[in-house]
């Protein structure tokens, strides 16, 4: 996130997009509510009717896949009244004659043609936003798990610049991270181009820091994607595989393929804390802890670093994690995994982290800090980009609209997107075993329009079969106004019905996201046996 | 107390890393990080319950203020704590904190040390509210209820909702699942639950990660019985609530009392 | 015996970072409560929240190392485990190189695990194959 969760109480304008916020993320989603109770303006697009669209000033639904379209069309009008931040414009960005020339091919009527949302209600939503003081964007997976991806982001990072709402209190652009340690997981460099602190690895300086501080030499070469790795099994290449406390047999897009692919392995350890779907083909598994049986940090979304503290001994033989690799690293004959202490790996961190440098256990033994906090004085930072963009000018990047990867046909006539709920948590390892949040939400569903029901002669309740290009589930219906005609939505949560048996693995080809979000799948009801 | 043996622990509040947090001290020693914050109410009662269940023959004293202290004779009443077992440190709230709270009475029987604060009556919110004309009356409560996310935070918290079983998560009477969870039903019930049971701390309210008035609500459903029945939950311990929601005899739950 | 005291920490469910006290009573965890003093929650969690210490304890939590043999696990001693896979690892790596090995890292585990598993991606096993699922 650019900003703070609290600042967002202070927008005046909060536009929500592919976030399903009071679900996935309720402590935001408490805030955009303050902010409207404040009398900000909500508006809310989204193909689904969220809980927090209920709430929304302007609510609209667009095509799957539409984004980059809806984006650019409001970014055209903006433009075309003159509603754009002028000053914000020449002073910090560039290349806007590039932009402009682009938006020229995003008129309303073409917009509401690819989109689906009314010329008026654009208009309505460009004009809000515009000519809000302080208007904050809000976005989760929705956005990113196409494969425009990128283009989405960039884009949404376009009409902030465009409009002068970044680099200040309460008005940026706020990506919610889906799990609890995904910003902490990217900060220390668990991404195959970067070093902790987002530190290219094919930066000589970078890797000479780094090569002194952990005395081995190190590769310059990026290493590979989690897409790239299962297909480098594929191809031979890649022979092992260490996971820890993941489970891509729940999460990742074409499960049959994942199972397939990690089966081909010489050797796959996993680490975690249950024998999860992945665990169960693994040759080696650890156990690992819960976070009640450690020390350590998290990073949340809004860039904040909280102390996690250690309540009860870990159960069993089980080992906290960092333990685990430590035994393993000096077992392979390094000598520079020896800490006393998790806070002593921290301070290691802290050394060759700039983001990170000024963040100590006793600065944040009261409260959390956010990154960047470069020195013992920083107090870190609330929102990012205040008075320049960490390159220097911020870029307008032209973003042309790209279709969906897959596109419904007589085939298979019905979208399908995917998403969380509320009750449950991912691969469900964790509220799966939670009695409390099981009973709220046992099975899996496929929820349908009521009269896309009709047509099919589907009720209620009834199994259906859904089916992809890439496979087949069994799964009850949930007929519900939330979605709207010749869509269908189904929570990824659950193994016995995982919508990912479904999804498409066509990824971004920047940031190699699969598009979770987006394919085409028919309905079928299932016949039944004569007794 | 602790080193006379009066009690055998003392549940109170203990600075640790920098905020005030549940804690039972059981040695006079640690009594330096005893701390003592009008800002931050846990519902100690309530946790003393857990505590009991596992310690029946313990005395253990614990810090209320007028709220704690009502929600200790509700859980007297209902069998959930033992009187004799538990000694009632009393601390009074400030004018201000009784003014914010509009409490009808910011002080407990006994108090240690300080001043009694003065006693509020203010309906004004609930007033708010019966202002509105019976259609946007409606829309306004089913679009606070609209925003419930299921956390059960207010009954989580609620030092007076102790069933082992409850109906809010009975499948007959109310759908498992759902954000919102079935409005208005969910927040009926709730309603209808705290009519004679509630201590008004405003625990429920604080605990709200969507804002939702709930306090407001029960406290209006609190004053329809008190003007029914003259009844008012946590002012004395041998008067029951005239609801009887729990059936007849079915409140002799397993807590540690009967 | 008679010790209950809340420790501080944050919520493992989602990124809002939720700050919250896992209930302790005689050394075994039985419940949570929402920090009221938080800067982002000020008291408020989800249902996860309030329940995030229940799948601490349960059933099917992996206490010891398995390794699989003949199609089955069978429980095994953190020594000959960490032989096993160090041994393995090696031999892959001398191989087919370190670019045969690669790694992921996790959104759950904390900063300092990350950190140590990333660093020994790069600087022991010799690759920066490291990704986690922060793209699914």
């Amino acid at each position: 996130m650019t900003n703070s969760i609290p600042e967002l109480e202070e927008s005046d304008c909060i536009l929500v997009t592919g976030s399903n916020t009071t679900e996935a993320h309720p402590l935001v989603a408490s805030r955009i509510l303050r902010a409207k109770q404040k009398g900000a303006t909500l508006i809310v697009i989204d193909p689904r009717r969220t809980q927090i669209a209920r709430y929304a000033d302007i609510f609209v639904r667009q095509k799957l896949g539409t984004d980059v379209a809806w984006i650019n069309g409001l970014m055209h009008i903006i433009l075309k009244e003159g509603w754009e931040n002028k000053e914000f414009i020449s002073k910090r960005t560039e290349g806007i004659e590039e932009l402009k020339k682009e938006l020229e091919n995003y008129p309303p009527e073409k917009v509401e043609e690819i989109t689906g949302i009314s010329r008026a209600d654009l208009r309505r939503i460009a004009e809000a936003y515009a000519k809000a003081k302080n208007a904050s964007i809000i976005y989760a997976m929705g956005i990113t798990q196409h494969i425009t991806g990128t283009d989405n982001v960039i884009s949404l990072a376009n009409l902030a610049m465009l409009t002068g709402n970044i680099g200040k209190a309460s008005s940026g652009v706020n990506p919610l991270r889906g799990q609890n340690n995904v910003q902490g997981a990217c900060d220390m460099g668990g991404l195959p181009d970067v070093y902790p602190g987002y530190q290219s690895v094919t930066n000589e300086t970078i890797a000479k820091k780094f090569e002194e501080s952990w005395n081995a030499k190190l590769s310059r070469k990026p290493g590979l994607t989690i897409m790239e790795m299962f297909q480098s099994i594929e191809e031979g290449k890649v022979k092992a595989m260490y996971i820890m406390g993941e489970n891509p047999m729940v999460s990742d897009p074409d499960l049959k393929h994942v199972e397939h692919t990690l089966k081909k392995l010489e050797l796959l350890v996993v680490q975690d804390i249950f024998l999860t779907e992945t665990a169960k083909l693994a040759h080696i598994v650890l156990p690992g802890v819960s976070f009640a049986e450690k020390e350590g940090t998290f990073t949340s979304t809004d860039r904040r670093v909280q102390r996690v503290r250690k309540a009860i001994e870990p159960l069993g033989e089980a080992k906290a994690d960092h333990e685990i690799i430590c035994k393993i690293a000096k077992r392979m004959g390094n000598d520079s995994f020896n800490y006393d202490s998790e806070e002593k790996i921290f301070e290691e961190m802290t050394r060759l982290t700039p983001i990170y440098h000024g963040i100590t256990y006793e600065r944040i033994e009261k409260d959390g800090i956010q990154w960047p906090c470069t020195n013992s004085e920083d107090p870190g930072t609330p929102f990012l980009h205040k008075d320049q963009f960490s390159k220097g000018k911020g870029t307008f990047f032209p973003i042309p609209y790209r279709e969906p990867a897959e596109i419904v046909d007589e085939e298979f006539p019905f979208w399908l997107t995917t998403g969380r709920i509320g009750f449950q948590y991912h691969s469900r390892t964790m509220s799966g075993v939670s009695p409390s949040l099981q009973k709220e939400a046992k099975e899996g569903y496929v929820e349908m329009n009521p009269f896309d029901a009709i047509q099919l002669g589907i009720e209620e309740g009834e199994k259906v079969k859904v089916i992809s290009r890439r496979g087949t589930i069994e799964i009850k219906t949930k007929l519900s106004f939330n979605v709207g005609r010749n869509m269908v939505f189904i929570p990824f949560h659950y193994f016995e019905s995982a919508a990912n048996v479904l999804t498409n693995t066509a990824v971004d080809p920047i940031s190699k996201i699969p598009e979770f979000k987006v394919c085409a799948v028919r309905l079928e009801k299932i016949e039944e046996e004569n007794p | 107390m602790l080193d006379e043996n009066i009690v055998s622990a003392i549940l109170g509040l203990k600075l640790s890393h920098g905020h005030p947090i549940p804690f039972l001290f059981t040695k006079s020693s640690e009594l330096g990080k005893w701390v003592f914050d009008e800002s931050v109410r846990y519902p100690l009662t309530k946790i003393l319950i857990k505590i009991a269940q596992k310690y029946p023959d313990q005395k253990i004293g614990v810090v209320v203020r007028g709220c704690d202290e009502r929600s200790l004779i509700e859980l007297f009443k209902n069998y959930q704590l033992q009187k004799d077992k538990v000694i009632a440190i009393g601390i009074p709230c400030s004018q201000d904190l009784a003014n914010r709270c509009r409490c009808e009475r910011p002080f407990p029987s006994e108090i240690e040390d300080g001043e009694f604060a003065k006693p509020v009556e203010d309906y004004s919110d609930i007033e708010e509210v019966e202002k509105l004309p019976e259609q946007e009356r409606f829309l306004y409560w089913m679009s606070q209820f609209g925003k419930c996310i299921k956390c059960y935070g207010c009954r989580n918290i609620c030092p007076a909702c102790f069933c082992p079983s409850c109906t809010l998560e009975d499948e007959n009477l109310i759908k498992p699942g759902g954000m919102p969870p079935e409005i208005p039903i969910f927040h009926l019930h709730k309603a209808y639950h705290m009519a004679d049971r509630c201590i008004d701390c405003g625990l429920c309210e604080e605990a709200c990660p969507m804002g939702i008035p709930v306090r407001r609500l029960y406290r209006k459903v609190k004053k329809a019985v008190k003007d029914l029945f003259g009844y008012i939950p946590g002012e004395n311990e041998d008067e029951k609530g005239p609801l009887e929601f729990l059936g007849d005899g079915s409140y002799e739950l397993p807590g540690t009392g009967k | 015996m008679l010790s209950y005291e809340t420790i501080l920490t944050t919520c493992t469910y989602c990124g809002c970072g939720c700050g919250i006290l896992l209930e302790v009573l005689d050394g075994r965890i039985i419940g949570t409560l929402p920090q009221k003093d938080h800067t982002i929650t000020q008291g408020g969690l989800c249902i996860k929240g309030w329940n995030v210490h229940q799948f601490i304890y349960d059933q099917g939590r992996l206490k010891r190392p398995l390794v699989k043999r003949d199609g089955k696990f069978t429980e095994t001693t953190w020594e000959e485990a960490i032989e096993e896979v160090a041994t393995k690892l090696n031999r892959i790596k001398e191989e087919y190189g370190p670019d045969s090995i690669c790694g992921l890292t996790s959104a759950r585990c904390t900063n300092e695990e990350n950190y140590i598993f990333q660093k020994w991606m790069r600087a022991v096993i010799g690759t920066n194959n490291v990704d986690h699922c922060a793209r699914l």
